[in-house]
C-alpha cells in the first residue's frame, strides 16, 4: 500500500465507492491514458482525469491557445493566448493535481509518428476535430490493440463510442471511411454549443476511468448520440463489419497514411 | 544576481488570496477560517485586530539591495516603518492593514521576494550561515545550496500543507553557531575526496521539548540535497502527527517511531526517489568579488574610533582585499528610512552585496578596504548600534507577549534594560564574547537552548500572585562533534533580570583567564556561580512591599496570563499546570520518607489540593478561593466522566472542609493524583482530552485482531475511507480492531463495512467512543 496521507484524502471519494476503492485508485495513479487534442473535448477530459490521479497522462496538440478556443476549452484561460495549448493544459492539470505526470506532445499526429507515441499507453481519448484524425486515430489503435474512446461534437450534438480492438465493433466498422470533402461542413458553417464539450469530453472521461478501473459496462459496440436542444440521449447498436478495412478478418489496411482533408477548427 | 525562484502559480495564489480577504472582510468567512489562509502566506494578526505582520522570505539571508529598499519603502508607506530581522533570516513588516496586504505582496513579488511559507506548516525559510562564500575557513559556499533547494521547494504545492512545520538549515562549516544540529533537517558542508557534500542531521530542535539532531547520513554527494529533502517531507507527509499539534514535529516522529523504523521509512521514500531519477539540484554560483560599479570617492579616516569599530565588526573575506562588515541592530530593527539609504549605499557595491543573520544583524560583502571608510562615515546616518561592543549586538529576544499570543514575558522590555545595566557596569564589553538570548516563553524562538546565557519566559508564583520571571540557562555548544544544549538552571524575576546579569558577567570576567570560552566555564564553575547568583534574588518582596515586580518591563498593565485567549495561550497553561504537577510530585516524593503524622497530613493535603487545581486552567477556570477549586474541579472533571466518580464523595468533603484527616483518604488521594496525572498526559493540543487510555492491542482475546486502527476524532467519511485502507491488504477472515467516535460515524461506518461484504463481530460501546472488530470478507 503506498497512499500516503494527502493522497487518502484527495482520493477519499474513489475509496469509498465500493467497485472502486484502493485497488480501483491504486489502478488509476498506475495508468497511462494518451489524450488527442487539447481543445473542447480534450480539456474536461484532461482535468477530471488529472483530477482522478491518472498516473501518467499525455496530451497531444499542435495548436496555441486562440481566444476562439476559450468559449469551450475550458482547461485554457485567457491569460494563455498564444501559449502552446499542451502546456496550457499541462500547467492546469499540474496545479489540479501534482501527483500526475503529464506528458506533452506539441504535435500533429500523422500516420508516420501515431503509433510511436500511442504505443506503451493503456487508453487513448479522441478528442480531435477531423474525420481524417477520426479514422487515423481508429486505425493506429486497432493496429495497436490500444483501446480508446470516440467522440465527436458538433452544432448541438454528440456522439461517442468506446472501442476495444478486435474484440469490439471499430469506428470504421461503422462509418466505412471519411464522408467527401465537400459534405463536411467548414467552420463558418458550423458553430457549437460550448457546454457540449463540456458534457461529451466527460462522457469521455467516465469511460477511460471505467475502462482502467473495470468498473461497469464501456460503450462497446455502441454509439452514444444525444441532442441538447431536446436533451434527448439515443444508443445504436451494432456489430462488428466483417467487412471493416481495419480489424476484420479481411482488413486491408495494415498500414498508415494520412487521408487528405482540411482539419476544420470545431471541435478542438 | 538572484535570490530564490517565485512559485509559477504564485501570481494566482495571491489573485485567489485577494478573493479571500474580501471574502472576510465581508464577513464570508470567519476569522479561524481565515487564520488557516493567511498564516501559510506568512502573515500573522499581531495582538491589535485586523493588523497584520508580513514575514517575506529570503533564502539563506540573501537579499539584494533592491529587495532591502522595496521592502523599505513598503513598511515605510503601509507598515510601522520598520524592517525587522528575524531569527530565521527573513524581513517583517508590521503594523499592515488588511486591506494593503495584497497590494504588498504585488510589489514584493516584483522585486521577486515573496512571504508564502513564512508561516504555518510549511517549508519555512531555509537559513544559512550568513559568511558562506566569504569566509576564509568553511567548506564551501552553501549559498547556491540554500537558494536552488528553496526555489525547488516553494514550486511544490505539497510544501504547504504538511503535518507541521519544517525547518532547514545549511552550515558551510566555519562558524560555531550553526542551526544544522539542531533542527528538522540540517546540511553541514563537507569535502570527501575532493568532492562537496554534505553531512545531514535531522529531527533536531528547539521549542518546548528540544532535542539534538540525529545523523541521517554523513555524507551525500551535494546533488542529492533535493532528493533528501524531498524523501524526509514525503515522509513526514505520511506519518506525521496532524493531530496533537505540539507532537507533530519531525522530532517527535523521530521519537514515536524510533531510529530504526523513522531511517526505514526515510529510505523507502528516498530509494523510490533516486530510483525515478529524481532531478539534482542545479547549482548557480554566487560569486564574490569586487563588484564596484561606481565612482564612489574613497574615505580615508584616521582615527581612533575607526579602528575599534573596525576590530569589533570588520571581517576580512577569503577573497583577498575584500572584507565583511557587520551591522548590529538593535533586535533586529532598522527604520525603513535607514534601510532605504543603506540599500542605495550598497547598490555601489553590487548586487550580491548583503545578508541578514541568524542573530538579527546585517552583514555587508564584497566592500574593498579602501571603501571601509565609507561605510564608517555612513554609521551617524543610519540608526545600528556599530559603536557599541559585540556583545549587545549579539542579543536575541523574540517578538514576545506584546505581538505573540504565546508569551508570557516581554523580552524585547527587558533586553534594552539588561544592555543598560551592562553599559553602567564598568565591565570591558569587549572582552565578553557571550551570546545572551531571551524568549518569552518555552518555545525558544529568542533561541535560549542556543545561548551561552538563555532566559524563558515563566510564570512565577509569590503568594497568591503571578509575576513575570524568567528560568536561566547556560552554557550551550553546538558543533558537529559536540552539540549540548543550554541546561536550566535557576530562575529570577524579570525585574532582576538586568543586575543578576550584570553580576553573572562579573564573576566570569574574573574568572574568564582560566576558561577557553563562557561555554567551558558554565560547565564546570559557572554551573554554581549562576546558582549562587540567583539566590541573592531569590526573595521576592509581595505585591504590597514593591509592586513593580509584579509588571512587565514596559507592560502598560499588572501581570496576568488568562486574557480570556484561552487556548492560544498554550505554552502559558503548561507553565501553570507545571506548577501543580512538581507539588504533587515532590510531595508523592517526600511522602514515601517522611514519617511525622502531620508532615504526612500536610503533603496529602497539598496533593489532593494541587491535583484537583492543575488542570482547572484548561477550561479557562482560575479559582477564586482554596476550597472553590474542589468546586470547579467536580463540577468540570468528575461530573463529566473525566475523573473517575469514586472521589465525588472525598471531593465534596473537601469542598466543605470536613477532612480533618488526610491520612485516612490517603490510598484514594494517591489514585487520584495518578489519574489527574494520567488525564493530563492524554491530553492533545485543543486541550481535549482521552478519556480511556488507547488500546493498542485490545485486550482480551475474543477481541483480538490483526490490525488495530483508532479512528476516534476522524469525521465521516473519512473515518471509513481509513477503515477500507486498513482492510484492502488484509487477507480474508483476518480480523480488524476499529474505535469510532459516538454519534454519526458508529450509526454509518459499520452499515458501510457490511454493505462491502465485510462482517461487524462486535460493537461495543467504551465510555465516550465506540470499539469495533470487523472480519474481513
Ligand atoms: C508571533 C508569534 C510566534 C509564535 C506563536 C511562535 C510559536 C512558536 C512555537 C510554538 C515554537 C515551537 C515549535 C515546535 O516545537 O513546534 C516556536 C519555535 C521557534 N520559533 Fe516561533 N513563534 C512566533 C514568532 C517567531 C518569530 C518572529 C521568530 C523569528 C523568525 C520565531 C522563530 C522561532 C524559532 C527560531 C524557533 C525554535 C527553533 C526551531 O525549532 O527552529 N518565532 N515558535
Ligand atoms: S518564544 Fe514564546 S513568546 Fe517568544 S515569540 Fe516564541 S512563542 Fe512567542
Ligand atoms: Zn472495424
Amino acid at each position: 500500500m503506498n497512499l500516503n496521507e494527502e493522497q487518502i484524502e484527495r482520493y477519499s471519494r474513489h475509496i469509498l465507492l465500493k467497485d472502486v476503492g484502493v485497488e480501483g485508485q491504486m489502478k488509476l495513479l498506475n495508468a497511462k491514458v494518451l489524450i488527442i487534442g487539447a481543445g473542447g473535448l480534450g480539456a474536461p477530459a484532461a482535468m477530471y482525469l488529472a483530477a482522478a490521479g491518472v498516473g501518467t497522462i499525455g496530451i497531444a496538440d499542435k495548436d496555441k491557445v486562440d481566444i476562439t478556443n476559450l468559449q469551450r476549452q475550458i482547461i485554457h484561460f485567457t491569460k494563455d493566448i498564444d501559449v502552446e495549448k499542451v502546456s496550457s493544459a499541462k500547467e492546469k492539470m499540474n496545479q489540479i493535481n501534482p501527483d500526475v505526470e503529464v506528458k506533452t506532445y506539441n504535435e500533429f499526429l500523422m500516420a508516420n509518428n501515431i503509433r510511436e507515441i500511442i504505443r506503451g499507453y493503456d487508453f487513448v481519448i479522441d478528442g480531435t476535430d477531423s474525420f481524417a484524425s477520426k479514422f487515423l486515430i481508429n486505425d493506429a489503435c486497432v493496429l495497436e490493440g490500444i483501446p480508446f474512446s470516440h467522440g465527436g461534437i458538433l452544432r448541438f450534438d454528440g456522439q461517442t463510442m468506446t472501442v476495444k480492438p478486435n474484440d469490439t465493433a471499430c469506428y470504421r466498422c461503422v462509418f466505412i471511411k471519411p464522408p467527401p470533402a465537400n459534405v463536411v461542413p467548414t467552420c463558418s458553417q458550423a458553430g457549437v454549443l460550448g457546454a457540449i464539450a463540456g458534457m461529451l469530453g466527460t462522457i469521455q472521461a467516465a469511460e477511460a476511468l471505467k475502462f482502467i478501473t473495470g468498473v461497469g459496462e464501456p460503450l462497446y459496440n455502441k454509439l452514444l448520440s444525444f441532442d441538447a436542444k431536446s436533451m434527448r440521449f439515443r444508443e445504436i447498436k451494432f456489430k462488428k463489419n466483417d467487412k471493416c478495412g481495419v480489424c476484420s478478418e479481411n482488413a486491408h489496411i495494415t498500414e498508415l497514411k494520412d487521408e487528405e482533408q482540411a482539419a476544420c477548427d470545431l471541435t478542438t | 544576481m538572484k535570490s530564490y525562484d517565485l512559485p509559477k502559480n504564485l501570481i494566482d495564489e495571491v489573485k485567489e488570496f485577494e478573493y479571500k480577504i474580501k471574502e472576510f472582510q465581508a464577513g464570508a468567512i470567519n476569522p479561524v477560517q481565515f487564520k488557516g489562509i493567511r498564516v501559510p502566506h506568512g502573515i500573522y494578526e499581531q495582538r491589535e485586530p485586523m493588523t497584520h505582520m508580513m514575514r517575506i522570505r529570503c533564502a539563506g539571508g540573501i537579499a539584494l539591495p533592491r529587495q532591502l529598499k522595496k521592502t523599505a519603502e513598503l513598511a515605510e508607506k503601509y507598515g510601522s516603518g520598520i524592517v525587522h530581522i528575524t531569527t530565521r533570516q527573513e524581513m517583517q513588516i508590521h503594523n499592515v492593514k488588511i486591506q494593503d496586504i495584497v497590494t504588498i505582496y504585488r510589489e514584493l513579488i516584483s522585486v521577486g521576494l515573496s512571504s508564502r511559507g513564512g508561516g504555518g506548516n510549511t517549508i519555512r525559510n531555509i537559513v544559512a550561515s550568513h559568511d558562506s562564500g566569504v569566509n576564509p575557513k568553511e567548506a564551501f559556499d552553501i549559498g547556491p545550496h540554500t537558494v536552488a533547494l528553496t526555489s525547488k521547494m516553494i514550486a511544490k504545492e505539497n510544501s504547504f500543507n504538511l503535518p507541521r512545520k519544517f525547518k532547514i538549515s545549511f552550515s558551510n562549516g566555519g562558524e560555531i553557531d550553526s542551526r544544522a544540529m539542531i533542527t528538522d533537517l540540517g546540511f553541514l558542508a563537507k569535502i570527501k575526496d575532493g568532492q562537496k557534500g554534505f553531512k545531514v542531521f535531522c529531527a533536531g530542535g528547539m521549542g518546548a521539548s528540544s532535542a539534538l539532531g540525529v545523523v541521517l547520513f554523513d555524507f551525500i554527494e551535494e546533488d542529492k540535497v533535493y532528493c533528501v529533502t524531498e524523501a524526509l517531507k514525503l515522509m513526514f507527509n505520511a506519518y506525521g502527527n496532524r493531530r496533537q499539534k505540539h507532537k507533530s514535529r519531525i522530532r517527535f516522529l523521530y521519537k514515536s517511531l524510533g531510529e530504526e523504523k523513522f531511517k526505514q521509512y526515510f529510505n523507502e521514500e528516498y530509494q523510490k526517489l533516486l530510483q525515478n531519477g529524481y532531478p539534482v539540484l542545479e547549482l548557480e554560483e554566487i560569486e564574490n568579488k569586487d563588484n564596484k560599479n561606481n565612482s564612489l570617492k574613497e574615505e580615508d579616516i584616521s582615527a581612533p574610533e575607526f579602528e575599534l569599530w573596525k576590530n569589533r565588526y570588520v571581517k576580512e573575506q577569503k577573497q583577498e582585499g575584500l572584507f565583511s562588515v557587520e551591522l548590529p541592530l538593535f533586535l533586529g530593527d532598522i527604520t525603513a528610512k535607514d534601510a532605504v539609504k543603506l540599500a542605495e549605499f550598497l547598490e555601489n557595491f553590487g548586487e550580491n552585496s548583503l545578508r541578514f543573520s541568524i542573530d538579527q544583524n546585517m552583514h555587508l560583502r564584497n566592500i574593498p578596504e579602501a571603501y571601509l571608510g565609507n561605510v564608517f562615515r555612513l554609521l551617524p546616518e543610519i540608526k545600528t548600534i556599530s559603536d557599541k561592543p559585540s556583545l549587545t549586538g549579539k542579543m536575541i529576544a523574540c517578538t514576545g507577549a506584546d505581538t505573540c499570543k504565546l508569551g508570557l514575558c516581554l523580552p524585547r522590555g527587558v533586553t534594552p534594560e539588561i544592555q543598560r545595566a551592562l553599559f553602567e557596569s564598568g565591565l570591558d564589553l569587549d572582552k565578553l564574547d557571550v551570546r545572551i538570548h531571551v524568549s518569552g516563553c518555552a518555545n525558544s524562538c529568542g533561541c535560549h537552548h542556543s545561548a551561552d546565557l538563555g532566559f524563558k519566559g515563566k510564570i512565577m508564583r509569590k503568594d497568591k500572585e503571578l509575576l513575570p520571571a524568567y528560568v536561566v540557562l547556560a552554557g550551550a555548544v553546538i558543533s558537529e562533534n559536540e552539540s549540548r544544549f543550554a541546561e536550566e538552571l535557576t530562575e529570577v524575576a524579570s525585574k532582576d533580570m538586568p543586575s543578576f546579569v550584570v553580576d553573572v558577567l562579573k564573576i566570569y570576567s574574573e574568572k574568564k583567564a582560566r576558561f577557553n570560552s563562557f561555554y567551558e566555564y558554565a560547565q564546570n564553575e559557572g554551573r554554581e556561580d549562576i546558582i549562587e547568583a540567583a539566590k541573592k534574588y531569590s526573595n521576592i518582596p509581595s505585591y504590597e512591599e514593591d509592586a513593580s515586580y509584579y509588571t512587565d518591563w514596559t507592560a502598560k498593565e499588572k501581570f496576568t496570563v488568562l486574557k480570556g485567549q484561552k487556548a492560544e495561550c498554550s505554552a502559558s497553561l503548561y507553565d501553570m499546570i507545571d506548577f501543580d504537577k512538581e507539588i504533587i510530585d515532590n510531595s508523592l516524593e517526600k511522602l514515601e520518607s517522611v514519617e511525622g503524622q502531620e508532615e504526612r497530613n500536610n503533603l496529602l493535603k497539598k496533593i489532593l489540593f494541587s491535583a484537583s487545581r492543575m488542570l482547572l486552567v484548561t477550561k479557562g477556570l482560575e479559582a477564586s478561593d482554596e476550597l472553590s477549586v474542589y468546586g470547579l474541579f467536580l463540577k468540570n472533571f468528575i461530573g463529566p466522566n473525566l475523573v473517575s466518580g469514586e472521589f465525588a464523595d472525598m471531593i465534596k468533603k473537601a469542598q466543605n472542609a470536613e477532612i480533618g484527616d488526610y491520612k485516612a483518604f490517603e490510598d484514594k488521594i494517591i489514585k487520584l493524583a495518578d489519574s489527574v496525572k494520567k488525564l493530563y498526559e492524554s491530553m492533545d493540543d485543543s486541550l481535549q482530552f482521552k478519556t480511556e487510555e488507547s488500546p493498542e492491542e485490545p485486550s482480551s482475546d475474543e477481541n483480538s485482531a490483526e490490525k488495530f486502527k483508532d479512528l476516534r476524532g476522524v469525521k465521516c467519511p473519512m473515518n471509513f475511507v481509513k477503515a477500507k485502507i486498513e482492510l484492502t491488504p488484509m487477507k480474508s477472515g483476518d480480523k480488524l480492531a476499529l474505535l469510532l467516535d459516538d454519534g454519526e460515524p458508529i450509526e454509518n461506518v459499520p452499515g458501510s463495512i457490511e454493505s462491502e461484504g465485510h462482517a461487524i463481530l462486535k460493537k461495543e460501546k467504551q465510555a465516550e467512543h465506540w470499539f469495533l472488530l470487523v472480519k474481513k470478507g
